[in-house]
């Protein structure tokens, strides 16, 4: 008997892919931007289904909030009024790329089918309190993996002066007039 | 075969990562077909949120917290990634009036 859980995952599925379809599809990149938005929030309704609370709080923040903004501010940046050629031409390469695509599809739904079945049986474990899994994550976070949060620590460190470079480097026409 | 029928709609791991494998591919197609450097990025967006909900199903049905750690490193890479390459698109258009990905093999120095 299906269970208000199977519904609840059929409707986050249809939303995620139906705004993932809008993103690469629309025509203007603000549109594809909000779409965007909107895959993010359906992802973050999944992670809620899979007992993944405090990751979906933090892909909401994350992507949904800073992420976007990022985006949506770099876009307001451009005029991109004439963006007439949005798809790169070539029927036949615009085919081998669905064919590719396809091709990746099938071997990982193929496989899915053929081993994940047999590998996950048993059937999910008892949920614990949404409490105790942000402890039992932060537990592992700070403990076994403390090195690894570290040195994301310095690579974002890297990022963030390396962003701020690259924007200021005056390149093309704006060397001419200085 | 109502039984049959209901028993493949009956949510299960794999029915998480065949979502996750389309959303990966839907990510690929924006990355091969799109010439907006923008557009792709949120393309690449979509593949690692696909990873993601990987990750998380495969934490949730095994049981194993690791995958939720990983889904963070993720989400900091998948940031990091997103500000250096909306810095480069900003480059772009700073030069050539267009964020068009084929202006990218003009980017020197």
């Amino acid at each position: 008997m299906l269970e208000l859980a199977d519904y609840t995952f059929y409707f986050l599925a249809a939303l995620v892919l139906i705004s993932g379809i809008a993103v690469i599809t629309a025509q203007n990149p603000i549109f594809s931007a909000l779409w965007l938005a909107l895959t993010m929030i359906g992802v973050a309704g999944i992670f809620v289904s899979l007992d993944a609370w405090f990751v979906a709080g933090v892909q909401l923040i994350v992507y949904a909030g800073a992420v976007m903004v990022l985006f949506v501010m770099v876009i307001m940046l451009f005029d991109l009024r004439h963006e007439i050629h949005a798809f790169s031409r070539g029927i036949l390469s615009g085919f081998l790329k669905l064919a590719s695509a396809g091709i990746v599809l099938g071997l990982i739904v193929g496989t899915v089918y053929r081993s994940a079945e047999t590998v996950f049986a048993p059937p999910p474990v008892e949920t614990d309190k949404m409490a105790d899994v942000t402890k039992a994550l932060a537990n592992t976070l700070f403990t076994k993996y403390i090195f690894s949060f570290e040195v994301i620590g310095v690579l974002l460190l890297v990022i963030a002066i390396g962003a701020v470079t690259l924007s200021r480097i005056r390149g093309g026409t704006h060397a001419s007039h200085d | 075969m109502p039984a049959m029928t209901e028993a493949l709609l009956k949510v299960s791991l794999n029915h998480y990562l065949v979502l996750s494998a389309i959303l990966f591919t839907l990510g690929m197609l924006g990355v091969l077909l799109r010439k907006n450097v923008i557009v792709i990025l949120m393309s690449i967006e979509l593949m690692l949120n696909a990873v993601n909900i990987t990750f998380i199903a495969f934490s949730r049905y095994s049981g194993n917290i690791d995958g939720q750690v990983m889904v963070f490193f993720v989400m900091t890479i998948a940031a990091a990634e997103a500000a250096v390459g909306l810095a480069l698109a900003v480059l772009i258009f700073k030069r050539f009036k267009e964020v068009n990905i084929r202006y990218f093999e003009h980017l020197r120095g």
